[in-house]
């Protein structure tokens, strides 16, 4: 990526000059865009997700281990394993952070067997991919785990499932070819996310999930 | 499309909740005390409103090591203060027999010391309270299911939510426990919540979890509809009461009613739920938008006006299903008059008459007042007309202009013949055409009564 073959704007220039990766630039610009689009999937839309954090977070990690295969299966193993051990950890009755501690091991050490387990079957993309997006996603555990305590089993799964929906969503716009040119010829378009954030921030209308919740009183009423 | 969208506006959405309705009628510092049930326990308490009684609480680590679990009593509950969602609450029924270290729980599973000194350590260290901050636990007694709700919850308390707004309630939902819902009365844990006419304090529709709309408890045939939950105008009252006190101006009160001590606050609710408005398949927003431009002055008025704008929906129903108008004892009667001349009048409901009748002086203020004179010169005694028929009876007093015949009324002073006119009343708005009598009721509470002949196109609650 150190050859860019397309026009950017004379900032960018700059920074490239100044030695700061494209790819760097690139994540930096698309930060503001998957936000908003986070905000307005929550307050327009009505998908909740684990908050703008989290999705946010894996929505990069998948970014970073460069393609979806494998950011899905590590996402999906990581929740799986957080129900198992939350089954398997409730007869202990333990406090929560100790818990919490315990499952992120157990996580961890699934994750290393999973490389291995890739590696051994010549799935070398798998072995490669770097590690700190996997550290980010192991800490979606204590996300799912706090939901799960609040809300129960369903809420939890409801929410992992909407979070890996927007991050994947998140990932195709944040490697969409066209906007990476066009932000990366006016990057001062991203700017155009405060007002339209302002607007979603005074948005008081009925989210489109709300009415399907509602449906009943609309249809009866 | 359009109709849906019309629809669709007077149903509170999350965004409209928060931005119109939380910010700006629900301070931080009133927060902060429906989020502190201990505190707002307190300051219930001491404005003179039920709670449940508080045994003893337990702030730190210290607390509980030094903590004596003997002095517990048989029954008690163990809550999180700042605890929400009913999450970490622990309710304990009885002690295990021959066992001075465990207790019975609702599900008839034990619970020892050990346990309960667990869950309190996960209390302490915030794992039921909002953003995980540490917490207090605290024990206090456990309410008693009334009679009236055992067949219809499930191990545990059903409760009582009122949205109170600007002095007014403003919608009410019953919730009852659920197997799915582990006994707690929490909708998205799998509750039923069941909608509550305002005015009657009789439940309407309801909703399984966030949902279903169901008519019958899951499983049996106990209908849901039409439950009369008792003492309704003094739980509405604390609810709007509470508000006051609290000066959470969009307020959730939750209310269960206890069998010995009558309804209690359980909790205050800063952020009340949504699911309200799918018990009642009726909008919040369309019912605060009428609140708000209310001027109300005392607790009474805002429930009065609030069972008034908001209640009603079971009368209207009967009304629809009857095609009959629902009054009651007492009536508003508007009088229409010789040469239009209309007089307002309280009557009184009777259905041991056959006939409406009006007093003396009232048909003299409507312009029958020659009519009258006349009669009583023609002086014929009911000796007179015993035996006589209706076309005699008629003949008689058909030189009299209005006077249409006359027929027996018992009195005080036997029988006697009193003359029947014609006339238009509006009740209700329904307009009737009728012969009536007029007779002596100057000794009488209201000047009319209506009879029989004229009640066939209502039903009558004498509670109204």
């Amino acid at each position: 990526m150190n050859e860019i073959n397309f026009s950017v704007s004379p900032i960018l220039t700059f920074f490239l000059n100044e030695g700061v990766p494209f790819e760097t630039i690139k994540l930096i610009l698309m930060l503001p865009i998957i936000a908003t689009l986070i905000a307005f999937l929550r307050q327009v839309i009505g998908i909740k997700a684990f908050g703008i954090y989290t999705p946010l977070l894996v929505t990069f990690a998948f970014l970073a281990t460069d393609g979806l295969r494998y950011g899905i299966l590590i996402f999906v193993m990581i929740i799986l394993i957080g129900m198992l051990m939350r089954i398997a950890l409730k007869s202990f009755r333990l406090l929560y952070l100790p818990r919490v501690a315990i499952m992120l091991t157990i996580v961890a050490l699934s994750i290393l067997l999973m490389l291995a387990i890739g590696g051994s079957l010549k799935r070398t993309g798998l072995a490669s991919v770097s590690i700190f997006p996997i550290l980010i996603m192991i800490t979606l555990v204590e996300k799912f785990i706090a939901v799960q305590i609040e809300k129960g089993d369903r809420a939890a799964i409801l929410l992992a499932t909407e979070t890996l929906l927007i991050s994947i969503l998140g990932f195709y716009i944040a490697s969409w070819e066209v906007l990476i040119h066009f932000i990366a010829f006016y990057p001062w378009v991203i700017l155009l996310t405060i007002p339209l954030n302002v607007i979603i921030g005074k948005w008081t209308g009925l989210r489109l999930s709300e009415y399907l919740r509602f449906g009943e009183i609309i249809k009866r009423s | 499309m359009f109709e849906f969208i019309k629809k669709s506006r007077g149903i509170l959405g999350m965004n409209a909740r928060n931005l119109e309705y939380i910010r700006p009628f629900n301070r931080v510092s009133a927060k902060r005390l429906a989020d502190n049930k201990l505190l707002s326990k307190r300051v219930l308490k001491k404005n003179d409103i039920a709670v449940p009684a508080l045994i003893s609480q337990i702030k730190s680590l210290e607390d509980l090591d030094g903590f004596d679990w003997q002095k517990l009593p048989d029954s008690f509950v163990l809550k999180p203060n700042r605890g929400f969602g009913g999450e970490g609450i622990v309710v304990v029924y009885g002690r295990k027999k021959r066992r001075d270290d465990a207790w019975v729980k609702a599900d008839g599973s034990i619970i020892t010391i050990n346990d309960l000194k667990n869950h309190t350590r996960n209390i302490l260290d915030g794992s039921y309270s909002l953003s995980g901050i540490p917490d207090i636990a605290f024990f206090e007694e456990r309410l008693k299911l009334l009679k009236l709700f055992k067949p219809y919850a499930y191990k545990g308390i059903p409760d009582i939510r009122i949205i109170v707004f600007n002095k007014m309630p403003i919608m009410a939902m019953l919730r009852l426990p659920t197997k799915e819902s582990h006994g707690k009365a929490n909708l998205a844990q799998g509750a039923i919540g069941v909608g509550i006419d305002l005015a009657s304090g009789v439940t309407t529709t309801a909703v399984l979890g966030k949902q279903k709309i169901i008519e019958y408890v899951p499983g049996t045939r106990l209908l849901l509809s039409g439950i009369k939950i008792p003492y309704w105008m003094d739980i509405l009252n604390i609810a709007v009461r509470s508000q006051e006190i609290s000066n959470l101006g969009f307020l959730g009160v939750d209310v269960a009613i206890d069998k010995e001590r009558g309804p209690v606050i359980l909790e205050l609710n800063a952020r009340p739920g949504l699911a309200i408005q799918v018990a009642n398949l009726d909008g919040l927003k369309g019912r605060l938008k009428k609140a708000a431009g209310i001027k109300i002055k005392t607790v009474k008025k805002g429930i009065r006006v609030g069972m008034d704008l908001f209640g009603g929906e079971i009368e209207e129903e009967l009304e629809e299903i009857s095609g009959k108008k629902v009054i009651g004892a007492i009536e508003k009667v508007r009088l229409i008059g010789k040469d239009g001349k209309e007089i307002e009048i309280e009557a009184k409901i009777d259905t041991g008459a056959d006939w409406s009748s009006i007093d003396n002086a009232l048909a003299q203020q409507l312009g029958y007042g020659s009519a009258l004179e006349e009669f009583e010169k023609l002086n014929i005694s009911y000796d007179d007309l015993k035996n006589t028929n209706r076309d005699e009876r008629r003949k008689l007093y058909e030189k009299i202009p209005d006077i249409i015949s006359a027929i027996p009324v018992k009195s005080s002073h036997g029988y006697t013949y009193r003359p029947m006119i014609n006339i238009e009343f509006v009740m209700d708005n329904i307009t009737t055409s009728t012969k009536m009598t007029i007779v002596d009721r100057s000794h009488m509470q209201y000047p009319m009564i209506i009879g029989k002949v004229n009640l066939k196109k209502f039903l009558i609650d004498t509670s109204k």
